[in-house]
């Protein structure tokens, strides 16, 4: 599904140039849960917001499910991105001004999909998520894993092929947590393929896979466990 | 989707209480000014629509050149009626002479009422469109008939039927009334017609007019044609332009040019300048054009500063919905469909605004502007300015936000970068500099208006009363009438003149004096007095001396002001001898007597032209002037002078003006513009307010965080103000800058127009600054000091 090669991110600000991202070469395959870890300020997120087709690559090349991605003008990756890929975010990320469902729905009417499907898709997935109750209430009537679980049900509303999370349980307690990486573990049991980037050890075990990344290069890549295999 | 849109815009106006009601409200106000305004112009650009062939109506003017000096006005002499009529027929549908509209006295039994109409010819019901609604159209055919306006009719008969009636005027002719027609509407030329008689009525009852059959050189009437259907307006204009000079040699020196001034003209373009067409009140027109469209921007300006201000607060729903798979143009979408329903609503509350302030508007002024429900062009008008306020306000912060770009936003490094906030303060100051010129124009009206004011007039005003006399029930009663009103005690003295003080309804030439150089076109303003004029309204005699009654010479006497004396290039006017130039049949020769100081009777904005004043020996007075007694309530005066008058004059109406007051109406309508335009700067200055208070607000909310860490590192209250209010005061600065010499240029032109006009003194820029400096600070520190009080463990705890 991804196939990143060379990859080089620099950041060039007025004094300096920063390389966040450094040669960088890495495959993920359909239906993998790859996690990313590694010391603060290397790199994780400029890779994952990359991969999330968010930012362009300085060099090298990306490869999404057989599209070349670098060079894409804005309106050409937001096309791509387009219910291809879902994000959850460590700070969620919630429209403050709309409703839970309506946070929900939200891309599917990006989608251009009807409102009577919309309506049911939306229904369906926030039962899922055990939000249900919730629709319509507002972000901050909620508490950080409800918000995180309505983030979720946003990411998956459109079927992604790929999910794309950032710290998930970053601003969340061990019981929130787990409850979300169960749910991702459950989204990629069924066919979703995952990056995430954590900072937990716990978190990473829930991976098929842990790449490791210092100073914008990846270091070392363990296997937890074939994919397909349960935990 | 567009639903979605509208509910996202909705929530958040709820959301942002205090921002949605200064971002509505500045907009309202915008959208109220403009509205009002184009009201206003709209009533304006239709004046005279109550006339059908409006198009093809005109009015003859003429230029005629003394001593190089061209004037231009709608005075004519008699024999251009039949000039035209003979030589000219095919060019015209109808050629009809008038009067000037007069004050008349009409009378129906003991009921005396004051109002003013016209003598016109036969044709006048058809050429003014009037509706007569009893009676008989053709209703000036009978020379002893009149036709009066419904309202007219209504006061002299009541529900009685007026057709067939009799009304006396100035209590000699008696005329049968023959039709009444309605009103025509205020905002027309000839809505004052209240009666029309017929023009040979007037001709026929005075000798002088008669007299003047065949003088081209009295122009003293008015003549409106309607130019045939097949005719060109200018065309024709140009055809008629020499006819005076071809037809007459004795005026042709002057150089008389004719001209035909399309009703269209009459109310906004009747300035001539030179002899050349110039405008007039058109320029009011633009001017307040240009002030609505300001006023609008203003508003507009305040809509895009506020937007893109909390645009860090939206830059992470931005960012959001892109990363969702919201595109540019779906984002730019939304922004729109939020600045139009802002738009909408303000459009709601501006609406509410005319309404509420539609009434004193109309008094302000003098208009009778209704509110038009019913009209398409304005619904569709309005449309228009809904579409293009919320293109022109949401254009720029729809662009901006939706450029944001997610991986910036939601990582939370985004920072409006350094220029980021470069057309925001682009826009401040380009508020403030429109603000600041309105305050300096304003300001710079309103001293010319008082510039003038004060002018020395040469007389004195206070106390001074006229009363019409325009009958001949008045002749030869001068005198006694000044004993009996001395004698009273109301009254100190009293003299006649043959127009009123404050005005020349008079011009003469034709006179030789000693030393009077070859080929002076001379040119007088020309008033009939009695003796005791001068004293009478405190002129003062600067040489010779006063009109004596003692003296029989002096009824061959005359005064004449200073500029006189110098435009006649006189050493010693005393004694000078004016000869009537005319050699067939010349009038007695005339002795100056005395010199006056000049007085104020045109323009108080005008030198004062050279004037004589001669000693009325016919009768041909038209007002008394009396000055009340100083040391009584002048209402009790007044009551006397009535009471005495009445008296003497049963049939006459009493009526009565005071000379301060009528002098007044010279400022009128400056005034008005000084008011209206005061008004609008203050709105001006108001929704730029709103906005610069909404900024502080966000500037300093979007600081919360910095403020209080400054705090705990020791800022004093000042200190904070002061890092909020200095970016502020700099672009202030700024717009200074940039407003003050626009405003010298603008202003400094429009005073060249008035030759009496104030000296323009750097104080009144550096007030203005100071002003705009002072409602600055006031508007900033509200927000600025709410900051800087706050306690600030509570805005770090916050974050
Ligand atoms: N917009 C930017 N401009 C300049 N430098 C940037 C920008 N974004 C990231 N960087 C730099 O790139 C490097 C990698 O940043 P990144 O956000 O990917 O780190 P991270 O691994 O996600 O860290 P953390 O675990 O703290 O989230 C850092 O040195 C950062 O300072
Ligand atoms: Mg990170």
């Amino acid at each position: 599904m991804i196939t990143i090669q060379n990859l080089k991110k620099s950041f060039r600000t007025e004094e300096v140039e920063t390389l966040a991202l450094n040669n960088v070469n890495l495959k993920v395959d359909d239906g993998e849960f790859v996690a990313i870890m590694g010391p603060s300020g290397c790199g994780k997120s400029t890779l994952l917001n990359i991969i999330g087709m968010l930012d362009n690559p300085t060099e090298g090349s990306y490869n999404f499910a057989g599209n070349e991605v670098s060079g894409l003008k804005e309106s050409q990756r937001t096309e791509l991105r387009k219910g291809n890929l879902g994000f959850v975010f460590q700070s969620f990320n919630l429209i403050d001004e709309l409703t839970v469902f309506e946070n929900v729905e939200l891309p599917l009417i990006y989608l251009n999909i009807s409102k009577s499907e919309r309506k049911q898709r939306v229904t369906e997935v926030l039962e899922r998520m055990k939000m249900a109750h919730r629709a319509n209430h507002f972000p901050q009537q909620l508490s950080g894993g409800q918000q995180q679980r309505v983030a979720i049900s946003r990411a998956v509303i459109t079927k992604p092929k790929l999910i794309l999370a950032d710290e998930p349980t970053g601003n969340l307690d061990s019981k929130n947590g787990l409850e979300v990486m169960n749910l991702l573990t459950e989204l990629n049991q069924d066919g979703t393929t995952i990056v995430m980037v954590t900072h937990s050890d716990h978190d990473s075990h829930f991976a098929h896979r842990v790449v490791h990344l210092f100073d914008g290069q990846i270091v070392t890549q363990n296997q937890n466990r074939p994919v397909g295999a349960a935990i | 989707m567009f639903k979605n849109y509208l509910k996202t815009a909705w929530r958040n106006l709820l959301k942002n209480k205090g921002y949605s009601l200064i971002n509505i409200g500045g907009l309202a106000l915008g959208i109220a000014v403009a509205l009002i305004i184009g009201l206003w112009i709209h009533d304006e650009l239709t004046y005279n629509s109550y006339y059908n062939n409006k198009d093809r109506i005109a009015q003859v003017f003429q230029s005629q050149t003394f001593n190089g000096n061209t004037g231009t006005g709608p005075a004519i002499p008699l024999p251009l009626e039949p000039a035209l009529r003979d030589g000219f027929a095919d060019n015209f549908e109808h050629i009809m002479m008038s009067s000037w509209t007069q004050q008349g006295f009409l009378r129906v039994g003991d009921l005396n009422i004051t109002r003013t109409g016209n003598y016109m010819q036969r044709m006048a019901p058809e050429f003014l469109n009037l509706e007569v609604i009893k009676g008989d159209r053709d209703g000036l055919r009978e020379i002893n008939s009149i036709m009066l306006a419904e309202s007219t009719a209504e006061t002299l008969f009541g529900n009685q039927d007026p057709i067939g009636k009799t009304v006396r005027i100035y209590n000699q002719y008696d005329l049968n009334v023959s039709a009444v027609y309605k009103d025509i509407p205020f905002n027309n030329s000839f809505n004052d017609t209240d009666y029309i008689i017929p023009w040979d009525h007037y001709v026929n009852n005075a000798e002088w007019i008669q007299n003047s059959k065949d003088n081209w050189g009295n122009n003293s009437w008015q003549m409106f044609v309607q130019i045939a259907d097949n005719a060109d307006m200018s065309t024709v204009s140009e055809r008629i332009r020499n006819v005076k000079k071809d037809l007459n040699e004795d005026t042709a020196e002057f150089n008389p040019q004719l001209m035909l001034l399309p009703m269209d003209d009459w109310y906004l373009r009747s300035n001539f300048e030179d002899g050349k067409q110039v405008g007039g009140r058109i320029k009011y027109v633009w001017l307040f054009g240009i002030i609505g469209i300001f006023v609008l921007l203003l508003a507009c300006i305040n809509f895009m500063n506020l937007s893109t201000a909390r645009s860090e607060k939206r830059a992470k729903e931005v960012g959001i919905r892109k990363s969702i798979g919201g595109q540019r143009s779906q984002l730019i979408n939304q922004f729109l469909s939020e600045s139009l329903l802002v738009v909408v609503f303000a459009f709601v509350m501006a609406v509410l605004i005319v309404l509420l302030s539609l009434d004193g508007f109309n008094d302000l002024a003098r208009k009778e502007i209704a509110f038009p429900w019913e009209s398409p062009l304005f619904w569709g008008l309005a449309l228009g300015l809904i579409v293009f306020t919320s293109l022109l306000a949401g254009s720029y912060p729809a662009l901006y936000l939706s450029s944001f770009r997610p991986v910036d936003v939601l990582k939370g490094t985004f920072k409006a970068g350094k220029y980021s906030g470069l057309p925001r303060k682009i826009l401040v100051v380009l508020q403030f500099t429109v603000s600041v010129a309105f305050i300096i124009g304003t300001v710079i009206v309103m001293q010319q208006i008082n510039h003038a004011k004060n002018r020395p007039v040469g007389y004195t005003m206070d106390g001074l009363v006229q009363i019409p006399t325009f009958s001949e029930d008045f002749n030869d009663k001068t005198e006694l009438m000044r004993e009996q009103f001395i004698g009273s005690g109301a009254v100190v003295e009293m003299a006649t003149s043959s127009s009123p003080t404050t005005r020349i309804w008079s011009n003469r030439s034709g006179y030789t004096w000693e030393g009077k150089p070859d080929g002076f076109q001379e040119d007088f303003a020309w008033t009939e007095v009695s003796v005791d004029y001068a004293k009478t309204i405190d002129l003062k005699i600067l040489e010779g001396r006063d009109f004596s009654r003692d003296i029989a010479s002096d009824s061959m006497g005359i005064l004449i002001n200073e500029t006189a004396v110098a435009y006649m290039g006189l050493e010693n006017p005393v004694g000078t001898i004016i000869r009537d130039s005319d050699e067939e049949d010349p009038g007695p020769d005339m002795k100056i007597i005395g010199v006056v100081q000049d007085m104020i009777a045109q323009s108080p904005y005008e030198p004062v032209k050279q004037g004589w004043y001669v000693y009325d020996r016919y009768n041909n007075f038209s007002y008394y002037n009396l000055r009340l007694n100083p040391n009584q309530s002048a209402s009790q005066s007044l009551a006397t002078v009535e009471r005495i008058f009445k008296d003497n004059f049963p049939a006459i109406p009493f009526q009565y003006d005071f000379v301060d007051a009528e002098y007044g109406e010279k400022f009128a309508s400056e005034q008005r513009i000084g008011t209206l335009s005061g008004i609008f700067t203050a709105l001006a200055i108001l929704i730029s307010c709103l906005g610069l208070f909404g900024l502080t607000s966000f500037v300093a909310e979007q600081r919360t965080k910095e403020i209080g860490v400054r705090k705990v590192l020791g800022a004093s209250a000042f200190n904070v103000w002061n890092m909020l209010s200095k970016d502020f005061l700099k672009l202030v600065a700024i717009s200074c800058f940039i407003a003050v010499p626009i405003a010298y240029y603008v202003m400094n032109g429009w005073l060249q127009e008035y030759p009496y006009r104030v000296i323009l003194k750097w104080w009144i820029f550096g007030l203005a600054m100071l002003g705009a400096f002072g409602i600055t600070v006031l508007t900033v520190s509200f927000q600025a000091l709410k900051a800087a009080r706050q306690n600030p463990v509570k805005s770090l705890r916050t974050e």
